[in-house]
């Protein structure tokens, strides 16, 4: 069948009555004249009756809903998702968000502060970082328990040489009555030294010197007791006290062990 | 010559709009009283199927509500509300496809497939051979025809609801029916 392309864009709309006035009728009357464009418009209509059989099934399916209740179940959909969304009630006072950033801050300088303070009082422990602050250098910990332990030791040493001294001094070359003040300063001191010591002695690899180095501290503060100018029987009594625990060979023995361990 | 069709603007919707912007709930009601059914049209039109239809109508609406403040007044509302609908729309039947795995699903469908099946004339019931048919047209056509033939809108109406012009709107309409035609050809008895 031969085409017509005259008016064949606006079958649809004439099926449709979308079409100005005039034009209907144009196309109405030349309808009659043009098989081709009847034909054209016959497949249209089909297809529109298609359309119009879809349409009805729409409007059943549109007939079972209920249409009243669905805005208020929407809404009601709608708002309790936006509630969920929402805080349950404003913030007021402090939780205002302008005050957020500030209440951020100090919650901020608390959280530092206590880190901080955590990391400069805990316990050190070995294998961890520690602050020599002193020195302003971070050094691991072990190296510094080395050090500290090196340091204990020449001091140990230190105050049982002239402990050592002190006594053979008063054993071997001791007068009665000569340098009495003397010894007694040294005493004094060597006491103090002991108070000092004490802490470092604490360590348990550095017990066998604290046992002697009490020893020792416990002899001096009985002659610290005692007048500066020994009586014969009072020196007699400290050789016998000295012989007694044998500490001249304890020290020596304590030292040598000492000097071993100094690496 | 054909003009731009001029998108006209409902005042009492643009009044409904600003008080939901403020969070006025009755209004937000009354508008979607106002539009619940032309939403379910184009659903259903979609989906074929009257619980999925409904609850696209509420997704779309509950989508509409999270973005009325980008809403700017003076734009056309409705093209606006079935862009929101036909996307929602497009993207259930994406995962329905997923879901099933079911090529029955028009976006993609292939004419020649339609028309080899509609030679049956039995297999199919003329809503779901027409479903389909539309379904295979490209969206702008399809929307066209949905609003024209199933919505009964006019051409003007239909220009103003999608917000595009009015010559354009009847050249979509005229190229929905021409590949309806096409691939509807054996069920309406003849050969395009």
């Amino acid at each position: 069948m031969k085409v017509c392309r005259k008016y064949k864009k606006e079958w649809p709309a004439f099926i449709g009555g979308q079409l100005p006035n005039g034009r209907t009728e144009e196309m109405a009357a030349h309808l009659k004249i043009c098989a081709a464009c009847r034909a054209e418009l016959e497949e249209t209509r089909k297809l529109i009756s298609l359309a119009t059989g879809f349409k009805e099934e729409l409007e059943e399916v549109m007939a079972t809903v209920d249409w009243e209740s669905l805005p208020g179940k929407i809404t009601d959909r709608v708002w309790k998702r936006e509630e969920r969304k929402a805080p349950a009630f404003a913030p007021s006072g402090w939780r205002s968000w302008k005050w957020q950033p500030v209440v951020a801050g100090l919650f901020l300088g608390l959280l530092l502060g206590g880190a901080l303070t955590f990391l400069v009082l805990r316990p050190q422990k070995p294998g961890t970082l520690v602050a020599r602050q002193e020195a302003g250098l971070s050094l691991p910990a072990d190296l510094v328990e080395r050090v500290d332990l090196a340091l204990a030791r020449r001091e140990t040493i230190d105050y049982l040489e002239r402990s050592q001294y002190l006594l053979l001094d008063l054993l071997q070359n001791g007068q009665p009555g000569e340098s009495g003040l003397v010894r007694r300063d040294r005493i004094q001191q060597l006491l103090t030294e002991k108070k000092y010591l004490n802490n470092q002695l604490d360590d348990w690899r550095l017990m066998k010197a604290r046992a002697i180095c009490d020893q020792i501290e416990l002899l001096f503060l009985e002659l610290s007791q005692l007048s500066p100018e020994l009586t014969a029987q009072e020196l007699e009594k400290v050789r016998e006290m000295v012989e007694e625990k044998q500490l001249l060979l304890k020290i020596n023995l304590v030292k040598k062990e000492l000097q071993q361990g100094e690496v | 010559m054909e003009q731009k069709n001029e998108r006209t603007v409902d005042p009492q919707v643009e009044f409904l709009v600003d008080r939901i912007k403020n969070g006025d709930r009755e209004a937000f009601m009354k508008l979607v009283a106002a539009y619940q059914q032309k939403v379910f049209i184009l659903a259903y039109s979609m989906v074929r199927d009257r619980e999925d239809a409904l609850d696209l109508v509420q997704e779309v609406f509950l989508r509409l509500y999270e973005k009325i403040q980008s809403y700017r007044a003076g734009e056309s509302f409705q093209a606006w509300l079935m862009q929101i609908a036909r996307n929602l729309s497009i993207d259930f039947l994406r995962r329905r496809k997923t879901r099933k795995n079911d090529s029955l699903d028009g976006l993609d469908l292939d004419r020649a497939d339609l028309a080899t099946e509609c030679e049956d004339p039995g297999r199919f019931q003329t809503g779901e051979l027409i479903h389909r048919a539309v379904l295979a047209l490209p969206e702008k056509q399809r929307l066209v025809f949905i609003l024209h033939h199933f919505d009964e809108l006019k051409y003007e109406e239909i220009a103003d609801r999608l917000g595009i012009a009015l010559g354009t709107v009847k050249s979509l309409h005229f190229k929905a029916v021409q590949n309806l035609r096409k691939t509807l050809a054996p069920s309406l008895g003849g050969v395009r």
